[in-house]
């Protein structure tokens, strides 16, 4: 049985040695090689942090300050227009349960529940008229994370990990941090790589779980340190010599060197994964210094807390370890008890909890980065699949508002502290619903920044050109720094 | 096999070109074709400069600016520019939503009138015609086209010249978004049977060798030796079984001195029901199953399977292809009677399909619209990818950009699949229990006809003051201010028929004295319904002093609706006097449910009880609900709801007031029309039915199978159509919102003069068997050619087209058109029969050709797509898996039956949560072969994903072979493999004693060869070390296990 603690400390066994001939051999032919040999422009970012709320996450009662609604909480709402709720959501106008003030030089008003955030509001550019498509979670996810409202599509993730490949060849490319209560709305196949190679696919890290990244270790007695060396020793010249008597076939090294890097991967993803080292003061930023505390069982703050904070701080040790591109989910399927963000019911209740575990978690990741001088060239794009609306279901929640949302962008060659586009003065409808911000204009800033040109990546796939950004998109160009 | 009748596609031949008339005669610069294009949109542009042209232009321009021409010359000039340079760019580029239809931003380009109307466009003056504002870019961008990239600054320049020129629109000439017309490409040409090339080259066995061995000359190229036996039997064994053959097959083959042998083990493979697990395999790839339904949720569809077992049994019945498709589209219709024609429909249903944007949002909503809408699209490019290679689904929002086909033949399309939708049906049934079926449904039918004549006779005998108040009623109701908490109350399960008997019953922990039992209905607005929701139309409310059930309680009944509709209190509290001392018990019974969405249901905000002063006796916390059933979904419906003291209210008293008085007129004028006589006849009429319902339900059922399905039973907002056709219109950009014109069923047009057109009153089941009928037409030139490249490509690592699910100007081109007609027509022609195609390509020399390399080939042929060798291949992840099983003696080969799970299944009923993590691969009831395994579409498997498994969400023509450390890393130290590792183990010891013997027996399992004397050492002195299950782990990582030469 080898376990993690082992692998820290054995980097000069045979094992090692394996490991060590593929960090050698870095820059030789990587079997997960890039497929854009020279970007479209220069980038002004190697990697990208993407935080997705499952649920659909409240611009209203997090990010997007409506005065009207307190004036006129409580009155019966009045679109001007027939709405189609997706449940019942046409009852009174509603404020915030939560108080806001405005933080930073830039003023930006936030919602005390995501005050955390209030100390990078000025590296922040908002996005308050995010458009939808559909009010239907499954949809509306399949369409912020891929770009397109049915299955069968590449993520983000796996779009830039196919284009652009790896930084480090002993960790993945693509890594996802799921939420641990369960995946959200279409599981996996929200990372998955499609039509592109299976290399490209988000690869799942449960930092709580004794395997944390799976099958990087073998849980079975037999297999010890010692074998597995030899073993691999082993197998290392076997294939070799299969190889050899097959001259002109790349794919039988790069399938000996794929044994090679999954060695070093054995070496690099534990220290990775492993924060124990981290100094307290680290710890206490990400909200990780009550290690044994006990919650209750209804939905709390610091648990929140900790659960979104180890999240961000293995997002951190990943990405200054050259892992490109890092998606964190906070929420679960959309079921009850709500461990997610569809609060139909009581937004205080859900979006109080995860908001503070979301904004601890989120503004200690942006911290770190920047006194790691990290964030110049990560971008971090916040997320959900659309908004809720600015009148009640007859309680205290509120229904999908697929019609405006808000995203936001932080680092990454991103102007901080600016508004781009904003939500009517309901938080209903864009202000001006003829220029609306689309999923393909946020997807298209990302590539762009990337040194992508978001038209330009494309793969044939059954007869279409596919692109990330299907037939849209254009760059932001005013949130550019 | 009959050949299906043809006469059906003459007989309905129509006069006209099916494609639109386009520019004034003589004009061919616009109804010519695009061109086949490499880099995709970009290139569609055609070159607007020819030098002739720009000379031409340039004279003219500056014969304009000296003034020296003539109005007559300018206005023709522009005449001309217009017809010739201008109308195409408006054409692509804006006529798509600038048309009459459309008027998109209330500007439509299609005729002069339309387009010089509104100032856009000023004869004369570019200066002031907007037009060109919005189309100028700067920085890259403009204003219009919307969503795409801005018109280059020649065409801008063009367009401004035009104007200046007068603007002149040639009279009549009227716009057309621009369509692909031609049908001038190799996929769409009959499929020609050329002879078999001659050879007097003994390399030469079929005519595939024939064909393919002129190529090889044609290209300087030379073709490789045969492959030594052991590759041969291990190659042909994969490419036919998907598994390994065993040390004695080897043997046995390697030794055969049979001229005849190898033919024999082609023979032999193509026997065992093996093979059509195989091949199955490799259609429910392209068809997208899965035993989930992807999507939010992911729920599990228990009956898929049968599908899936239809599929192999296809294959080793060697059915012919005609009949394998025409199942698979419109069995129902055209095998009547015959299982496998219910079964094969499971393919229109494989896809992933929307539980929430169906069962949970109507039909009517713009939500529930995307759904069905995305729904049929599945169904359409599902039937045209798999069939015939097309890639119709390019239509859906515009003409397809590159082959000839219309947004009308992709919604004429969707039309064919307009009444089926995907859910689960009997496939089995007994023609005698059928019969009876029917009988009992048409008594139901008539009985539920004649109860409906009564109710109108009751209603119609108080009018017009009954539907008057009825109105009143509802309206009041509608008004009510509701003020109510997300708990709405209790909710019974739900019922198909509205005589379903239904109780809930309210125990107190101590006996109390009730003077007053209150009932207080629901509000929900669902279906519209609002107050009053679930409140039952016939009901009693019953008492007890007995706590418990002791088989003597004394039931007091203190209300009895039975025998008359109550209506329906709408928010109004129903107080009912209880002359009870001491009461344990109160009851509420319902033997009429309330309807809601066609089915019925039991549902209560509050049962209040009042003491004898009159006030309420807190029940919260004393006193448990009990009930025949519960939904019970929190926070909105649960038991517990029923006591919890909240209920909706409405919030004006003088309407409530009104609303108590309308009610209780409304009860006792039914009470006058409802007569003794009527109200017998009704119990009469009611209880008929529900004899005859209950007779239809103790019908036996018939196993499910999960298909197409026009008729099943109901959930939610999900209904069936009953065989409707629901209307389908063109969608302008493809969006719902933005219906155009409806449409009739259609095929596609595969020439000029084809007749593609269905007629709109042919029934749903009539529509999907002309689809089927086209689909296996002989002359139909794209479904043979492509089933014979897809056969061909899973033999030969590519197709003879590169891309298997696109025949178009996006797709490749043949490598060997003439042995595609050739194999087409030969598969067609001699009774479609897949075993003759697998024996005919297995036994060519090419295929038995070695795959070493040839350094001389591949300088010319690098990709060796004329084949000058055999083609080496990885193991597919379903391959490689059985194969571990299979070497290391745990295969369970028993064949057919529902999916077994990799996986843990967690909350089924909610979101089921699929935890492969927490599975034990030890359990021997997941030892079976991999296609017998439950997929999960959105979490699919994630060590078969890993190793290039399909993904169910999309069709898979062909598999990735990547190379990649997750790979390495799930083949060394995933639990399977190192539980397999220990029964490999085990199995050689069983086998033998010594580990010489061991290491020797271990590498022919898994490489079909003894080890060379240098490896053996190798392995026997690791496994001394280290132990025999660790070399077995190892051994299952080599690359000779893992790759076929």
């Amino acid at each position: 049985m080898i376990n993690r603690r082992h692998f820290l400390s054995q980097a000069g066994s045979g094992f090692g040695a394996l490991a060590l001939a593929s960090m050698l051999h870095r820059h030789s032919a990587a079997a997960d090689s890039a497929a854009m040999q020279t970007l479209h422009h220069p980038p002004r970012i190697k990697r990208v942090v993407q935080l997705f709320m499952a649920g659909a996450a409240s611009h209203l009662d997090l990010w997007d300050y409506k005065p009207l609604l307190e004036k006129h909480h409580g009155e019966a709402s009045d679109f001007g227009e027939h709405v189609e709720a997706f449940q019942n959501g046409l009852g009174p106008w509603m404020k915030s349960p939560f108080k806001f003030a405005p933080y930073g030089e830039s003023g930006k008003m936030l919602s005390e529940v995501v005050a955390p955030l209030g100390e990078c509001v000025d590296d922040i550019a908002f996005v308050h008229n995010m458009v939808g498509r559909t009010g239907v979670h499954s949809q509306a996810t399949y369409l912020q994370a891929t770009g397109f409202q049915r299955p069968g599509f590449p993520g983000m993730g796996a779009w830039v990990s196919y284009a652009l490949g790896s930084i480090n060849d002993n960790l993945p490319t693509f890594v996802v941090l799921p939420d641990h209560r369960g995946f959200a709305s279409n599981g996996p196949k929200n990372w998955s790589s499609a039509f592109l190679p299976a290399s490209s696919q988000g690869t799942a890290v449960f930092p709580q779980r004794d395997d944390p990244i799976e099958d990087l270790l073998p849980h079975a007695k037999f297999a010890t340190q010692a074998s597995d060396a030899a073993g691999l020793a082993m197998l290392n010249r076997i294939n070799r010599r299969y190889q050899s008597q097959r001259p002109g076939d790349s794919r039988l090294e790069a399938r000996v060197r794929s044994y090679e890097l999954a060695a070093a991967m054995q070496l690099s993803a534990p220290e990775a994964l492993d924060i124990s080292g981290e100094p307290e003061h680290v710890l206490k930023m990400y909200g990780l210094d009550r290690a044994g505390a006990a919650y209750p069982s209804e939905i709390n703050a610091p648990e929140e807390v900790e659960y979104f904070g180890r999240k961000c701080l293995t997002a951190r040790r990943l990405l200054e370890r050259g892992v490109r591109f890092v998606q964190i989910w906070s929420g679960n399927d959309n079921g009850f008890p709500r461990r997610n963000w569809d609060s139909h019911e009581d937004i205080a209740r859900d979006h109080g909890p995860l908001a503070r575990g979301m904004a601890t978690g989120t503004a200690a990741l942006i911290k770190d980065l920047k006194q790691r001088g990290l964030l110049e060239d990560t971008l971090i794009l916040w997320t959900t699949e659309f908004g809720r609306m600015p009148s009640t279901q007859a309680g205290k929640g509120r229904d999908h508002n697929p019609y405006v949302f808000t995203n936001w962008l932080c680092g990454g060659g991103i102007k901080g502290g600016v508004t781009h586009g904003e939500s009517d003065q309901w938080g209903y409808k864009p202000l001006d619903r003829d220029n609306p911000t689309q999923v393909y204009d946020i997807h298209a800033t990302i590539l762009h920044q990337l040194g992508i040109d978001h038209t330009k990546l494309t793969v044939r796939h059954d007869g279409v050109d596919r692109r990330l950004t299907d037939v849209h998109g254009h760059v932001l160009t005013d949130i550019l720094a | 096999m009959a050949r299906p009748d043809w006469n059906w596609y003459l007989k309905k031949r129509k006069t006209g070109s099916p494609v639109p008339n386009r520019l004034a005669a003589g004009n061919n610069s616009v109804g010519r074709p695009f061109q086949a294009v490499v880099n995709g949109a970009d290139s569609l542009e055609r070159p607007f400069y020819t030098r002739e042209f720009m000379i031409q232009r340039i004279i003219l321009v500056v014969v304009l600016a000296s003034g020296g021409l003539n109005i007559t010359d300018r206005s023709a000039y522009a005449e001309d520019l217009f017809r010739d340079r201008i109308a195409p760019i408006l054409e692509r580029r804006c006529v798509s939503c600038h048309n009459d239809r459309q008027q998109e931003g209330d500007f439509s380009l299609q005729t002069a009138k339309s387009a010089l109307a509104d100032g856009y466009i000023e004869p004369g003056d570019p200066e002031s015609s907007h037009l060109l504002d919005l189309i100028t870019s700067a920085n890259g961008k403009a204003s219009m086209p919307k969503d795409a990239d801005p018109l280059s600054a020649e065409e801008v320049g063009l367009i401004r010249d035009w104007i200046r020129a007068g603007a002149v629109w040639p009279e009549g000439l009227r716009l057309e978004e621009a369509q692909v017309n031609d049908f001038d490409w190799w996929s769409f040409k009959p499929v020609q049977r050329t002879d078999v090339p001659f050879s007097d080259d003994p390399w030469v066995r079929t005519p595939i060798d024939a064909f393919i061995l002129q190529r090889l000359q044609d290209k300087g190229l030379t073709h490789a030796t045969e492959a030594d036996r052991r590759t041969l039997v291990r190659r042909l064994s994969f490419d036919l079984i998907g598994l390994p053959p065993t040390p004695e097959e080897t043997q046995a083959f390697v030794r055969d001195p049979d001229p005849q042998a190898y033919e024999r083990v082609v023979d032999r493979l193509l026997d065992s029901k093996h093979y059509g697990e195989r091949w199955a395999r490799h259609w429910l790839d392209v068809v997208k199953y899965a035993d989930t339904c992807g999507y939010d949720k992911d729920k599990l569809r228990h009956n898929a399977w049968p599908y899936r077992d239809y599929v192999i049994r296809s294959f080793n019945e060697n059915k012919p292809y005609a009949r394998f498709v025409q199942e698979q589209i419109a069995g129902d219709a055209l095998f009547p009677g015959e299982p496998d024609g219910i079964l094969g429909l499971g393919f229109i249903a494989a896809g992933p399909w929307d539980f929430i944007g169906h069962v949970e949002v109507p039909e009517s909503k713009i939500d529930g619209k995307v759904a069905r809408n995305l729904d049929r699209d599945d169904m359409v490019s599902n039937t045209l990818n798999t069939f015939c290679s097309v890639t119709i689904q390019c239509a859906r929002c515009h003409h397809h950009k590159f082959d000839p086909f219309t947004q009308q033949n992709y919604y004429g399309l969707q039309s064919i699949f307009a009444a089926v939708d995907r859910a689960e049906r009997p496939y089995d049934l007994d023609p005698d229990v059928e019969a009876q079926r029917r009988k009992l449904d048409s008594q139901v039918r008539d009985l539920k006809a004649e109860l409906a004549a009564l109710q109108k006779e009751i209603s119609d005998s108080g009018r017009p003051h009954l539907t008057e108040l009825r109105t009143q009623v509802t309206e009041l109701q509608k008004q009510q201010q509701v003020r109510k908490d997300p708990a709405f109350g209790y909710h019974s399960a739900i019922a198909k028929s509205r005589d379903s008997v239904k109780w809930v019953e309210v125990t107190l922990r101590q006996p109390a004295d009730v003077s007053r039992v209150v009932l207080h209905a629901c509000h929900d607005e669902f279906a519209g319904i609002g107050g009053g929701f679930g409140f039952p139309v016939r009901f009693k409310v019953e008492v007890t002093r007995d706590a418990k059930d002791n088989g003597k309680v004394e039931w007091i009944t203190i209300a009895d609706h039975t025998q008359r509709d109550f209506p329906n209190p709408g928010l109004m509290p129903v107080e009912i006097e209880c002359p009870g001392k001491q009461i344990q018990r109160v009851r509420v019974t319902a033997t009429q449910l309330a309807e809601r969405k066609n089915d019925f249901i039991l549902a209560l905000a509050e049962l209040e009880l009042r003491n004898s002063t009159g006030h309420r006796i807190d029940l919260a916390n004393d006193a448990q609900v009990t009930a025949l059933d519960s939904i019970e979904a929190p926070v909105r419906w649960q038991k517990s709801n029923l006591v919890d003291g909240k209920w909706a209210l409405g919030g004006d008293s003088a309407l409530d007031q009104h609303l108590k008085e309308l009610t209780g007129e409304l009860q006792s004028l039914l009470a006058k029309i409802e007569t003794p006589q009527r109200v017998q006849r009704r119990e009469t009429l009611t209880a008929s039915i529900a004899e005859a319902e209950t007779a239809l339900k103790a019908l036996p059922s018939g196993k499910m199978v999960y298909a197409a399905a026009t008729h099943f039973a109901p959930q939610g907002s999900f209904r069936p159509t009953e065989g409707k056709p629901r209307p389908i219109h063109v969608l302008q950009r493809g969006e719902v919102q933005r219906p155009g014109d409806e449409v009739a069923p259609c095929v596609l047009p595969l020439s000029p003069d084809a007749d593609w057109q269905l007629e709109s009153g042919l029934s749903e089941s009539q529509r999907r068997a002309e689809l089927a009928r086209w689909l296996t037409r002989p002359d139909h030139p794209l479904v043979w050619r492509s089933i014979v490249n897809r056969i061909w490509q899973y033999h030969f690592g590519q197709g003879i087209v590169a891309t298997p699910n696109d025949f178009g100007r996006m797709g490749a081109e043949p490598t060997h058109p003439q042995l595609l007609d050739w194999l087409a027509s030969e598969f067609r022609d001699g009774g479609q029969s897949f075993k003759a195609l697998h024996r005919l390509m297995v036994t060519s020399s090419v295929y038995r050709q070695s795959s070493d390399n040839n350094e001389q080939n591949a300088a010319i042929d690098g990709s060796n797509q004329y084949l000058w060798r055999m083609n080496r291949r990885r193991l597919e992840a379903e391959e490689i898996r059985d194969s571990i099983l299979s070497v290391s003696g745990a295969l369970d080969p028993s064949a057919g039956g529902p999916g077994f799970y990799l996986f843990e299944l967690e909350h089924p009923q909610h979101s089921p949560h699929y935890e492969y993590h927490k599975f034990d691969p030890g359990i021997p009831a997941s030892h079976r072969r991999s296609i017998y395994r439950f997929i999960v579409r959105s979490q699919p498997n994630p060590w078969m994903t890993t190793l290039d498994c399909a993904d169910s969400s999309q069709s898979t023509p062909r598999r990735n072979e990547t190379l990649t450390s997750l790979q390495a890393l799930s083949l060394l130290n995933n639990r399977f493999n190192l539980v397999m590792a220990e029964r490999f183990a085990q199995r050689l010891q069983q086998q033998t004693t010594a580990l010489e013997d061991q290491v020797d027996l271990a590498m022919q399992l898994t490489t079909q060869r003894r080890p060379e004397p240098e490896e053996h050492r190798e392995f026997t002195d690791f496994a001394r070390q280290h132990g025999l299950t660790n070399l077995c782990r190892f051994m299952l990582n080599l690359s000779e296990f893992v790759y076929l030469d």
